[in-house]
Formats: structure tokens, sequence, C-alpha cells
């Protein structure tokens, strides 16, 4: 398709009509700044195509304030060989005709006509919309959507896929999706989308599982109760047996047998417990004739025993005796040692005192001494400080007195110096041997002199001169001198001074004065703190204590000769004390001991007598044979008992009453239990009975038969269900699997041409289409190796050129399916960056080599090497066409 | 003369898993009235007993109502009825014989031969000896006691019992509950009336099994008679005819559908079947998509005439030719789909055959509400 003229008037701000001709078949770049009408010829080659002639809701394109117009896009184009003419106004007068080569349309049949060649739709109420834009919608580009993909694609999804069919054949489906969308809802109803069973195939499924186990639980009721039934049976056989043959009395038979012979066996045992008793009161005899015998051999020995003892006590009585002298001496000789060293503490004591009441009076001395100087130094410092006071009487000086001297001789001074400058001051500098006198004061020589008063000079063989001296107050300043003078003179007389200098050495002799008497009273309280008085009191008090001390020493005269310390006098004494101690102690103990040892030796002695002589009586020796005779009596008895217990026991023994106990249990029991059986036999068959027959009454077979008919339904319905989901799920996995194999056939051609593209902005990348053909994410080679991300995630500015190199694609696909485009560019890639930009055009130059572009800008300098000739729009506007 | 009823194998209370409710419930009632018809028949050729050998109900615990049900549907015949234990109802210590007598539902005209003896009907001239069986199984010859057990001369000595005859029929083999093959013989029985085999059957002159009088499986050969046996007196040969009782006929048919004309034969046989019958047709073999609809047709129209049609495809391959294929105008991807499912069916009767049946219905479905896609630009 390849349109080769606009005219557009009466539309917005185009009131003349506006010529854009001579277009080229690849680019053609139109620029104007903002307001130049770029937006509004794009509005009008929209128009032409989606709006409906007979719209009303097309008013945005009357012109402003022209209630009467009639916008009119005139459009001329070619295409499949053939020229098409379209002039298509609206509003006040609406109309459409379109004529290609020779036939000619009108109305709504040249509309239809247009949108079937573009493949867009009209929409049924109000302005055309987005979502019938179709093939355009994506092709022409608005100012600042190019990146907005993916909608457009959807809108143009139908007629991108019936492009792409006819480009592969037929291998699209009509109303496949359709089907895939019932059958799915078919599959859902039954399975899961994890293809878990759900709805009726769920219902079914827990249906038949609930009926199984009815059915089991019902079978295993059956067979139960044909388990009873036989058991029933046996039962009755064995009731029927134990009546005839009564099994238990031929056991309780026995049982008597066993019992008689047992008791027998009793009787035996109670004569031999009898002779036993006999056997071990014997025995316990014997015991005891034997103990007394042993008895009697024990007296002797003890006998022996008692002797020995004796002696030993003799003996022991006659060593303590020994060693009664050897203890005795000793004591004495401690004794005296004790007095000796008693009488040498004594002494020592003495000695000590002596030399300590030395120690005090020579110390007393040495105090004394010192009291001594120390009085005499203060009754010098008392007498000198005494002597100072009266000098400081005599010549203090006023401080106060002396500071206002200075003050006066100040003042004096400041105004003698300002008089000096006020004054009149004669220079002179005479000639050796010349003279002239001043108020009668001769001058000679260099000099100076300053007058503030009145003076007459005389020069001599000259005349004189008399001068005053000028000035304000100078006789005021003459006053005050003489008055500060006067001040002066005053402070000197009251210090008594002639002069400040006086004053001053006065003064400072007077503080030198001031230090020694605060020396000296220092001095003196250091001396004698409590004044003179005290310290001669205290000397006294010392002479008359020096006094006492030699009178005690005298009381005690010195010892001759060597005297032990107090400490070792006092050690030796102690010593002494515990000899004493020791040696009392072991006089007594010996005392003890020799008393104990005699006491021993009688007790021992005592007894000893006593035993021989019961031993060694008559009555003691026939008590002796008596009981030997009785022991051999006793053991002859003994012997024969024993004879007769142990031949009765072997006859016991040999008769097992322990068997013969088990036996009569075991018959007992045996009785018992086979009694008991038939009883019990005879319960448990009235309760089977009974229970048979409420089992019986209750029809559990026809139960199962039933239960067993609903089980098969549901189990019949559970698989016709179970098969048919696995028949749908199969059908949807086909379908979709085949889908997606068209699907993917159909991408490829698209991809080619994305690749095509996208390798002149990215080398090796790549941007993969989804099953709508939408492009979803770009690879490309980073930084890191290769980066796979979602369109979205890129910048306005790469989306934007995604999106325009998408288009060119999808332009390319449909020029393959034979049909046409046109790609209208409203100041697109803004947003690029130079570089990119540079790729940009590479790829829109490229793309124009089969598509025809109509690209509006304000920025006339971006586009300068496109090797196209830009079209004014001002320019344009500017001469009026007709 | 004297002239009796020979049946066996009522199966009372037996109940058809099988079938739909509808239909089961209908089989099951048939068994009640099978006994209405016997009592009817037995008036109708004026017979003077009615021997039952064996298996009169299906189960021990039946419901009481069945019971009672079984024993008042006898009442048209008000001569004497012997019933005799079989397998299925064997005379064990709790059985569905003591719960009747319990029930006190038996009418004083029923004997119940409980025990092996002889039931004297001389009124009736006959003695009958009646060997029931008091276990489940028995592996001994419970009819070996007839040879011994005595009858007053000038009466018919009629044998009653249930079993295998031994060496005769295919499947009694080694079968439990044994009968020698010449007992009538060697126990000098003018007549021996067996059950068990639900088939009518002829052993020896005077041997016969009556089979059961109401079909109740597909496996019944001559099933749905009972016998009027009639004997002159002792020692002659007994006359016995047969006699239609049964309400529904079974039929079941396995075919292998190869070309159309395989379908055609099977469906005019099932238009030509007696009504009212119960069929199951089990079909192998192909079927194009033409075929399978005419079949469902015809069940269909069968399904209204018949007790039970039931017709089991799940070995049949669904086989749509190039014509069904283009009928269905299946055109892109679900085309391939087709030609996929098309050929997985080849070899596979399950979901690959049911998807196919689902995907060309609906279809078919589309076509018929003219969505054809056409409406697309």
């Amino acid at each position: 398709m390849k349109l080769d003229r606009i005219q557009v008037e009466q539309l917005r701000q185009f009131q003349q009509p506006l010529v854009l001709e001579g277009l080229e078949p690849g680019i053609n770049l139109i620029h104007g700044p903002n307001e130049s009408g770029k937006s509004t010829l794009v509005r009008a080659i929209r128009a032409a195509f989606f709006e409906r002639h007979r719209s009303s809701s097309v008013d945005d394109l009357r012109p402003w304030g022209d209630s009467a117009a009639t916008p009119t896009v005139t459009l001329d184009f070619e295409w499949g060989g053939e020229r098409w003419h379209l002039v298509k106004s609206f509003l006040h007068r609406k109309r459409c005709d379109l004529s290609i080569g020779a036939r000619s349309l009108s109305g709504e049949d040249a509309e239809d006509r247009l949108a079937d060649l573009l493949g867009y739709q009209f929409s049924g109420r109000g302005a055309s919309q987005p979502k019938h834009w179709g093939i355009p919608g994506l092709l022409w580009v608005e100012q600042g959507t190019g990146q907005v993909l993916a909608e457009a694609v959807n809108f143009a999804g139908d007629h991108l896929k019936s492009a792409l069919n006819s480009l592969l054949g037929e291998v699209a489906s009509t109303g496949g999706d359709d089907i895939i969308q019932t059958v799915r809802q078919q599959r859902d109803a039954l399975l899961t989308s994890t293809g878990r069973p759900r709805g009726d195939l769920q219902k079914f499924s827990e249906r038949e599982e609930a009926l199984k186990s009815q059915l089991d639980a019902l079978n295993a009721r059956i067979a139960d109760y044909q388990t009873q039934v036989d058991r029933l049976g046996q039962l009755r056989q064995q009731q029927r047996l134990d009546e005839q043959e009564r099994p238990w009395e031929e056991a309780r038979q026995q049982y008597r047998k066993a019992e008689q012979d047992f008791q027998e066996v009793e009787r035996w045992r109670q004569d031999q417990r009898r002779e036993q008793q006999a056997l071990d009161s014997c025995h316990q005899k014997l015991e005891l004739l034997q103990e007394h015998l042993r008895q009697a051999e024990g007296q002797q020995a003890q006998l022996k025993e008692r002797e020995r003892r004796y002696h030993e006590a003799s003996n022991a009585l006659n060593r303590a005796a020994n060693q009664g002298a050897g203890v005795q001496d000793e004591e004495v000789r401690a004794r005296d040692a004790y007095e000796r060293a008693r009488d040498m503490l004594k002494l020592a004591r003495q000695q000590e005192e002596r030399r300590g009441l030395q120690r005090d009076l020579n110390q007393l001395s040495d105090n004394l001494q010192t009291l001594k100087d120390r009085l005499g130094q203060a009754r010098t410092f008392q007498q000198q400080l005494k002597d100072l006071q009266d000098t400081q009487q005599r010549e203090g000086i006023d401080f106060e007195a002396l500071k206002n001297l200075r003050k006066a001789e100040q003042s004096l001074n400041e105004a003698r110096i300002r008089s000096e400058s006020v004054a009149t001051l004669i220079d002179y500098t005479l000639e050796p041997g010349q003279e002239f006198h001043l108020d009668g004061e001769p001058l000679t020589g260099q000099g100076h002199q300053q007058l503030l008063q009145e003076a007459e000079l005389a020069i001599p063989g000259v005349g004189r001169l008399h001068i005053t001296p000028g000035g304000e107050d100078l006789s005021e300043l003459r006053l005050q001198l003489s008055r500060l003078s006067e001040e002066h003179q005053r402070q000197l007389a009251t210090l008594q001074v002639a002069s400040l200098a006086e004053a001053e050495s006065k003064a400072e002799r007077q503080a030198t004065r001031l230090n020694d008497i605060k020396y000296h009273k220092d001095m003196l309280a250091n001396l004698a703190p409590d004044g003179l008085d005290a310290l001669t009191g205290e000397l006294e008090s010392g002479n008359r204590r020096k006094e006492q001390l030699q009178n005690d020493l005298a009381e005690r005269p010195e010892c001759p000769g060597e005297t032990p310390s107090l400490s070792s006098a006092q050690g030796a004494l102690d010593v002494a004390e515990k000899r004493v101690g020791k040696a009392q102690k072991a006089a007594r103990d010996h005392q003890s001991a020799l008393a104990s040892a005699n006491v021993q030796k009688e007790n021992a002695e005592q007894e000893w007598q006593l035993l021989r002589e019961e031993l060694e009586s008559d009555a003691y020796r026939s008590r002796q044979k008596k009981l030997k005779d009785d022991i051999a009596g006793a053991a002859r008895d003994r012997d024969e008992l024993q004879a007769k217990v142990e031949q009765r026991q072997t006859r016991i023994d040999q008769a097992r009453p322990d068997l013969l106990q088990q036996d009569m249990q075991r018959y007992q029991a045996s009785a018992d239990q086979q009694e008991k059986a038939f009883r019990d036999r005879a319960l448990e068959l009235t309760g089977l009975q009974s229970r048979l027959e409420a089992e019986g009454a209750e029809g559990l077979e026809e139960q199962r038969d039933e239960c067993l008919v609903q089980h098969e339904q549901a189990q019949r319905r559970y698989e016709e269900l179970k098969r048919r989901s696995e028949a749908l799920d199969l059908l949807l996995n086909l379908l979709q699997e085949k889908k997606q194999a068209l699907t993917r056939r159909l991408q490829a051609p698209l991809q080619r041409h994305l690749d095509h593209y996208l390798n002149i902005l990215f080398p090796q990348a790549r941007l993969s289409v989804d099953d709508d053909l939408i492009p979803m994410t770009l690879s490309r080679r980073g930084s890191q190796g290769q980066e796979t991300g979602p369109l979205e995630a890129l910048s306005f500015g790469a989306r934007e050129q995604m999106g325009l190199i998408s288009r060119f694609a999808y332009a390319d696909l449909l020029r393959e399916a034979g049909r046409p485009t046109l790609i209208l560019l409203d100041d697109t890639l803004v947003h690029s960056d130079r570089q990119r930009l540079d790729q940009m055009k590479r790829i829109l130059f490229d793309a124009a080599h089969r598509h025809q572009i109509l690209l509006f800008t304000c920025h006339p300098e971006h586009w300068r090497d496109l090797g196209v000739e830009p079209r004014d729009l001002l320019a344009l506007k500017a001469t009026p066409q007709n | 003369m004297p002239r009796f009823l020979h049946t066996a194998d009522w199966q009372i209370g037996r109940t058809y898993s099988r079938f739909a409710p509808d239909d089961a419930a209908a089989l099951a009632e048939a068994r009640f009235t099978m006994i209405e018809r016997l009592a009817q028949l037995a008036v109708d050729e004026q017979c003077e007993a009615v021997l039952v050998a064996g298996d009169v109900f299906d189960a021990q615990t039946v419901s009481d109502r069945t019971l009672r049900r079984a024993f008042n549907a006898m009442s048209a015949f008000s001569g004497p009825w012997v019933l005799l234990p079989g397998n299925h109802d064997a005379a064990l210590a709790e059985s569905v014989w003591t719960r009747a007598l319990r029930l006190e539902t038996v009418p004083a005209n029923v004997h119940l031969a409980l025990e092996p003896s002889v039931v004297d009907l001389s009124p009736q001239g006959i003695m009958v000896l009646a060997a029931p069986l008091t276990q489940r199984h028995t592996y001994e010859d419970l009819t070996a006691v007839f040879d011994s057990l005595q009858t007053p001369d000038g009466l018919l000595r009629i044998g009653l019992a249930h079993g295998s005859i031994q060496g005769v029929l295919s499947e009694s083999v080694d079968s439990p509950n044994p009968i020698a093959p010449d007992r009538a013989d060697r126990a000098r029985l003018d007549y021996l009336a067996l059950g068990d085999w639900h088939g009518a059957k002829q052993i020896a002159p005077s041997t016969w099994y009556s089979g059961t009088p109401e079909p109740e499986r597909f496996r019944n050969n001559e099933a749905g008679f009972a016998l009027v046996v009639e004997i002159e007196g002792p020692g002659a040969e007994p006359k016995v005819t047969s006699h239609r009782t049964g309400q529904y006929q079974w039929h079941q048919w396995h075919e292998t559908l190869q070309v159309p004309t395989d379908l055609d034969a099977v469906l005019a046989r099932l238009e030509a079947l007696e009504e009212p019958a119960v069929v199951d047709i089990q079909l192998e073999g192909t079927l194009d998509l033409g075929g399978e609809a005419k079949l469902d047709q015809a069940l269909s129209v069968a399904q209204g005439v018949h007790r039970s049609v039931e017709c089991d495809r799940s070995r049949l391959r669904l086989l749509p030719t190039e014509e069904d294929i283009a009928a269905l105008h299946a055109d892109g991807y679900l085309g391939e789909v087709v030609a996929a499912l098309r050929e997985k069916a080849m070899d596979d009767t399950g979901a690959a055959r049911e998807a196919l049946v689902i995907l060309a219905g609906l279809l078919r479905d589309r076509q018929s509400r003219g969505v054809n896609g056409e409406g697309n630009p």
C-alpha cells in the first residue's frame, strides 16, 4: 500500500485545504513545531478510516466556532495494482465515496471495504476506540504510546492470526478455542487441576467405597453367622453325647478310691509323729546330762586358773612396794629446788625496780635542764620585745598620712609640668664673657629659663627687656601651683619630715620593726605558751619530784655480785614448780597402786581357797559318778526309738501321699470340669440359638444382596465417570498440545522478523513471544553473560524501541501474508539516546524498504540523516491550495 | 394314575446386581409370580402333589417378608407340596426352614423334608424318599440310603434329591453333593426327581432334572420349565411332559463386528427377539461412527420393549471412516486431534475411544447449532 496524497479541509485548524502530495514509498518526514497541525493530520487520517461518516461522535473534527463546517479528508493510495480514491466528509454534509480503479463504492459499503482491507472494525455506537482499531491500531503509533504493545497486539489478534493463517495455510481451527473451553469445563467438573477426583467422580468414588465397606461388613457378619450355625450343630451333638455317657461320674469314683488310700497313709503319719516326739525328748535328756558332765570338767580347769591368778597378784604387790623409796626422795628434792628458785626471783625483782628508779631520775634531770634553758631564752625575748615596742611607740609613722603626702606631691609635680608647658621659654646662648640678668639673676653661657610672670631681662650695655608671658590661664595656674605647694608643706609637717623621701625611708624602717615584733611574740609563745610564770612553776615541781626519786633510790641498796634477769628467774621458778607437782603426783599414784595390788592379791587368794575346798569334798565325787551312769541309760533308749521311726518312714514314703493327693485333685477337677462344660454348653446353646434366631430375622443375606446391587451400580457409575474423566483429560491435553504446536508454528515467522531487527540493536539478542504473539522477554548478552528479563522491566526508552521493532516485525509478517501495511509514527523515539537513535534509524531505514512510513516530528534536526527531504507543515499551510 | 409336578431351584430371594435397579426389582419379583404360576399349573394339570427338589431359597437369611411371600404364593394349589433343602437352603442347625417354622408361616399342606426320611403321601399313592442336604456341601451320596428304605407295596417310590449326577454333567466331575447315576434302579425308584442343574434334563428313563422354572442367569440351557410326571403304577415308565413357566428369556450374545453387515445381522436378531427378554450383547471388532449411531438407536428401541438390554462395547474399537471425519468439519488443529485420537483408538479401546466419541459429539453439536466459525471475519 502506498499513500500518494492527503487533503484535509474544514477540519480543526485546517480551515483552508491542506494538501500533502507526492508521498514517497519509504520514509516521509513531516515536521512542524507544536500546534502546527501534525496531530490534526494524524487524526484526519484515523478519522478517514475508523469513524463512520454518519457518526455524530466526531465533533472534535469541527473547526473552532464553525458550526456549519464539513470536515473533509481526501486520500489517494495504490493497492493491488489499482488506484484508490477516498473522499470522506463529516458532520454538516456527511458523505463517503471510494473509487477503486474504475469501480465506485459509497457510504457504509465503501467504509466496510476499507475495514476489510486494513483489518479493523467500526464502533457500534459512539466514537471508535482502541479495541476497534485492529491492525492499524498496531501499526499507527500515537504520540507517547510506542512502548505500549500488548493491548494493541490483543486488539489486532484475530486479524493477525487470520493473516498468518493465510500465510501458513489452513492450520488454525475455527472455533477450536470453544471446543477446548467446553472440554476443559467438562473435565474440570470431574477432576481438579492436579487430576484428583471431584464432583460426581469423587461422589461416586466415595459412595462405592462406602458401599464396599458396608458390603464387607455384611459379608463378615454372614460368615460369622454361618460359623455360629455350624457351632450350634456341633454343640448339640456334643451335648447329646454327654447326656448319654455322663463322663464326670467315673471321675468321681476314681476320686473316692484315691481318698481312701490317702487316709490310710495319714494314720501312719500320725503314729510316726508321736514316736518322733519321744525320740526328740530322749535326745534332749541326753544333751542335758552331757552338759552337766562338761560343767564338772570345767570346774577343775577353773581351780588351776584361780591359783595362777593368786600368784600373779602377789608378785605385783611386791614390785609396787619396791618402787616406794625412790618416789619419796624425789619429792623432797623437788621441794628444796622450788624454795631456792622463789628466793632468786624475789632478788631479781628488787634489782629490776632499782634500775627503773635510776632511769626515771636521769630522765627527770635532763628535763629540768631543758626547762631552765627555755626560761632563760624566754626572758631574753621578753626584754627585746619590750625595747622594740618602745621604739615603735616613738618612731611610728601613719601610712594613711604617707599616702596623702604622695598624692600631694604628685599633684604638685603635675601642676609644675603644666606650668612649664605654658611658660615663656627663654633659650639663650651667650658669647663667652657676656652676661645678662633676669630679674636680677645673672645668666651666662648657655641655658634656658621659663617665665610664668612678668620679668625683666637686663642686658648689660644694652638695656632692659620687660617680658610679660602670654596665655589665657596663666594666672590661675600660678594660683593652683601655690595652693598645691602649701598643701604639700602641710603634709610634710604632719609627718614631721623634711621630704617625701625621708617619710618613705621612715616607713620602710617601721615595716622591718613590725616584722621583728611579730617574730619575738611568736618565739615567746613557742617557748612559754602559758606564760613565764607557768614555766617557772613547772621547773619548781620538777625539782620536788627529783628529790622524791633520789629518796626512793636510797632505800634500795645495790646488790653485790651477779643477779639473774627477772624473766630467767621467773622461768626457773616455773620449772621448779612443775617438778614439785610431778613428784607429788608420782607419790600419790604409788600409794594407790600399792593399795590396789594388795586388795587384788587378797581376793585371788580367797577365791582359790574356796574352790579347792569344794572340789575336794565327798558329795561332789558321788554326784559325778551318778551323772555318768544316767548318760549311758539315755543313749540306749535313743537308739531303739531311732530304728523304729526309720522303718515306718520308709513305708510312708513308698505310699507317695503327695501323688495320692494330686490324684484326688485331678479326679475332682475333671469331674467338676466335665460337669461344668456340660452346663456351660447348655447355656451357650440357649444363647447361640436365640442369637441366631435374632440375626436370621434380619435377613442378612438379602441385605447383602441388596447392598451388592447398590455397590455394583455405584461401581459401574464410578467406572463410567472415571473412563470419561480420563478421556476428557486425554482430549484436553491433546487439544492443548496441538494448539500449542500450532502457536509455535505461527510464532516462527514472527520470531524471524523480530530477530532481524533486534540484532541491529543488540547482536545475538532474542525477544521471545508468547502464545498470543506478544513479545514477553528479552534475552541478550550483558556484563554477566546472558541476561533474560521481562519487557516491562526495561526503561521507557528501551521499551519504546522494542515496541517499534515489534511493530515492524508484525508489518513484515502482514506484508508476507499479502496484507497492506502503512506505518504512522507520531513523534516517536524522543526518549532514545544518540547511540540508540542511530541504530533505530538504521532499523527504520531498513523497514522503509518494505513499508511506507509517515514520521511526524517537531524535532526535524534529529532526523536530518534519514536521507529524505523533510516536509515543513508550516510551509505547506502558508501556500494555500484550491 | 398318580400325576405330580416336579420342579426345583426356585432360588427365592435372589437379587440381580448387574442390572439397573428397576430391572433387578422386576426380575426378583418374577420369582414370586413364578410360584403362583407353578401352583396354577399344578391345578390346571390336575397334579396331585408338587415336589420341589432343593434350593427353594437362594440363601438362609432371607427377610421374614420374603419367607412369608414365598409360602403365601403357594396357596392356589391346596394339594401336598414337598420342599427339599438344597445346598443354598440346607437343613442346618439354624436354617431358613427353622425360621419358617418359628414364624409359623408354613401351611399345613406343605411338607418340609428336613431329615432323610420318607414323606408319606399315601392318599396320593406316593411315598416320597427325601435326601435333604443337612450341610452346605457333602461329598457322600445322600441318596444311598434310598436303597434300604422300605415303602408299602402298591405305592409309588419317588426319590427327591439335590446334587450332581456323577459323570454325566460336564460340570459335575468332583463336584460336591454327588448322586449315583443308577440310583433310580438300585433303589427301585419309580421316579427320581432331581434339582441343582438349572436346565431341564433327562438323565435316565425315570431320572430327571426339572431345571429352574424362571431363568436367573445367562448360562442356562433349557431353563424356565417345570415337569408334569404321570406314572400308571409301580414299575411303570413315567410319562414326563415339559411346561414352559419362565416369564423372561435370557440371552447373551458374543459377536465380532468386521464389516458393516455384521452389525446389521446382530440388530436384526435383536429385533426378532421374543418379548420380554433379558439381553446382554458383548461386541468385539471395529465400528465406524455411523455404525455407532445406528447401534445406539437400535439399543434404545430394544430397551423400550425388553426387560433389560445391555451392550458391552469395551472391546469394540471405534474406527471412524474418512467420511465420518469429513462430516465432523474438524479443521486446523482440531483435525489433527481427531487424527491422533483415531490412531490411538486403533490399538486402545479405553480413553482414546471415549475421547474420540466425546470430541465427535461436541463437533456434531457445534454443527447442529450452526456455529462453524463463518461469523469470524
